[in-house]
């Protein structure tokens, strides 16, 4: 009897860790770049700035959402990825 | 149908086997290519470290990405988020400047200026402070937790991670002004967000260099997986001449060369010596940073035994079949070319940009309100950016809204070179005028001096939106 479970070992754990952290963050920093381009935190949340929030914070905290977001869908993407024989 | 459990077993082994990384310990090689990665360590990161401490003019630091302010300082230059295109175009020639040394001369970028290989290279150097050569540093990962052990691993993570944290400082010091974060180290009263970028950065080149080391060359760096595309026949490559080295072999030094071997003695110098843990002599692969240390191990070798260099040289692959070397050829003419016209075209663009930027804001309080003559008023603000390197007075226009008034709070606004100044202006319109809840208008300032000097942004006038429901 033979195993139908393909053999795609090949890929070590640290590189799907990488492939998850590394292109979200990646993307995440493009899009933050786009983002504030377009508009200053002033524009986007001129309520939160008003309150002496600072930019930095407004900054990294949206930074950190992106990257947070990216990374969900990058996780999912790898969870996919694995061969559907395994579910079975 | 059902898996026996011994196969169930080997298949869960076979599952768990996630290609095991081996420790790589690098040997340490002294050579020509040695001396120049040391040479291009210092330069790179002595301007990383040094960098941000150079002010230009008083005051004002020379390199300052500062994000909170929305401005780059770039020595005399100052870009706003409107020059983007300037970023997008120095980003496009790094890279095209990437392609041609790419094509003429492989990975030289790896090897010598990524910041992967610089940093990894004071890491490897302070492993060695602490822990001594190659042989010394396997014997230690074998031993038993003894108090020796336990200092020299102690030691060597302290140090790394000190290292790191001044990286991290120096990073975050490009974006916020580094003398002011400075001085509020010994009190610990930077901001919150700075002390967490600080530490994030320090993690990073502590993960990066201390522990993931090649792995990042081979998992992370995408020009690792693309820069084959650029290498062609005559681009120089670190190879092992085969037809000079097999068979390898074993050997008395001093004795005459065994008639049935090569060149190569097979002492596995230039396998200890890689720091990502391939056999140079397998021919050509992507795990190979071509940092030479390859070569600096055989040159040595070579030479103790008298025997020529350049077993395992800087070559290409036309030059290994005798076809000579071709710097010049198409692709590095047409790599050439792009990068010089998109570098005339950016200089171009520098030259005749126009040096006043307007972002035009609302004011935060109200949406509208009633004019003291019935009228409806927004109130926006003019964020006017004078980028020139003189002092000008601006005034402010409307346009796309036929009927309506302008009414700044002053008739000019002043901004000296480099200024960001706020101009506050009302619009207003008659409310039969209005016919939708949001009018698009457009808002400029012109330099009283210069009409050419001009710039606008579109905005929209608000009206209650009851007076349409």
């Amino acid at each position: 009897m033979t195993s139908n479970i393909p053999d795609n070992d090949e890929v070590p754990l640290i590189q799907r860790i990488i492939a998850i952290l590394w292109p979200s963050f990646l993307a995440a920093g493009a899009a933050m770049i786009l983002l504030f381009v377009v508009f200053s935190p002033d524009e986007l949340l001129p309520e939160l700035r008003a309150t002496g929030v600072s930019n930095m914070a407004i900054y990294s905290v949206t930074f950190i959402f992106l990257w947070a977001t990216t990374l969900f869908a990058c996780a999912l993407s790898c969870y996919f990825m694995r061969p559907c024989s395994r579910c079975n | 149908m059902s898996m026996s459990d011994d196969e169930l077993r080997a298949n869960q082994d076979h599952d768990s086997l996630y290609a095991k990384r081996e420790n790589i310990y690098p040997r340490e090689v002294h050579g020509i290519f040695a001396r120049w990665r040391i040479i291009m360590v210092m330069l790179t990161l002595g301007i990383y470290y040094i960098l941000p401490w150079i002010n230009w003019g008083v005051g004002r630091q020379a390199i300052l990405f500062d994000i909170p302010n929305r401005k780059f300082n770039i020595f005399a230059l100052t870009l706003w988020p409107q020059d983007l295109i300037y970023l997008s175009a120095i980003l496009i020639i790094s890279a095209l400047a990437l392609f041609l040394f790419t094509a003429v001369g492989g990975r030289l970028w790896c090897g010598y200026a990524c910041p992967q290989t610089v940093w990894t290279e004071v890491f490897l150097w302070m492993e060695r402070k602490f822990e001594g050569s190659r042989p010394k540093q396997i014997k230690l990962a074998k031993m038993p937790w003894n108090r020796e052990k336990i200092i020299k691993k102690g030691g060597k993570h302290v140090a790394w991670v000190v290292f790191s944290l001044w990286t991290g400082f120096t990073f975050v010091g490009y974006f916020t002004p580094i003398r002011d974060l400075w001085a509020q180290i010994p009190g610990w009263n930077m901001g919150p967000w700075e002390t967490f970028w600080i530490f994030f950065y320090a993690f990073a080149t502590y993960g990066n260099a201390g522990w993931l080391r090649e792995q990042v060359c081979i998992y992370m760096c995408p020009y690792a997986r693309f820069q084959s595309v650029m290498f062609d026949d005559n681009t120089l490559t670190i190879s092992y001449d085969e037809n000079r080295g097999d068979p390898r072999g074993t050997r008395k030094r001093g004795k005459d060369k065994p008639a049935d071997k090569g060149d190569c003695i097979d002492c596995g110098l230039c396998v200890q010596a890689c720091p990502t843990g391939i056999d140079i002599r397998n021919g050509m692969q992507y795990q190979c940073i071509a940092c030479a240390a390859c070569i600096d191990a055989c040159e040595e070798v070579m030479d103790k035994m008298d025997y020529d260099p350049g077993l395992i040289r800087y070559t290409t692959l036309n030059e290994m079949s005798g076809k000579g070397l071709h710097i010049f050829r198409p692709r590095v003419f047409v790599y050439t070319g792009i990068l010089l016209a998109i570098t005339l075209l950016m200089l171009a663009s520098l030259l005749t940009r126009i040096p006043v930027g307007v972002d035009v804001t609302r004011d935060r309080n109200i949406l509208y309100r009633e004019a003291p003559n019935g009228d409806l008023e927004n109130v926006f603000v003019l964020k006017i950016m004078n980028q020139d390197n003189k002092a000008h007075n601006f005034v402010v226009s409307m346009e796309g809204f036929e009927g309506a008034v302008v009414d700044p709070e002053q008739p000019e606004f002043h901004a000296e070179s480099g200024e960001v100044i706020e101009a506050p202006v009302r619009v207003r319109a008659a409310e039969k005028l209005i016919t939708e809840r949001s009018t698009k208008i457009h808002l400029r300032a012109t330099a009283t001096d210069d009409p050419k000097l001009t710039d606008g942004e579109d905005a929209r006038f608000i009206a209650p939106g009851d007076w349409f429901n």
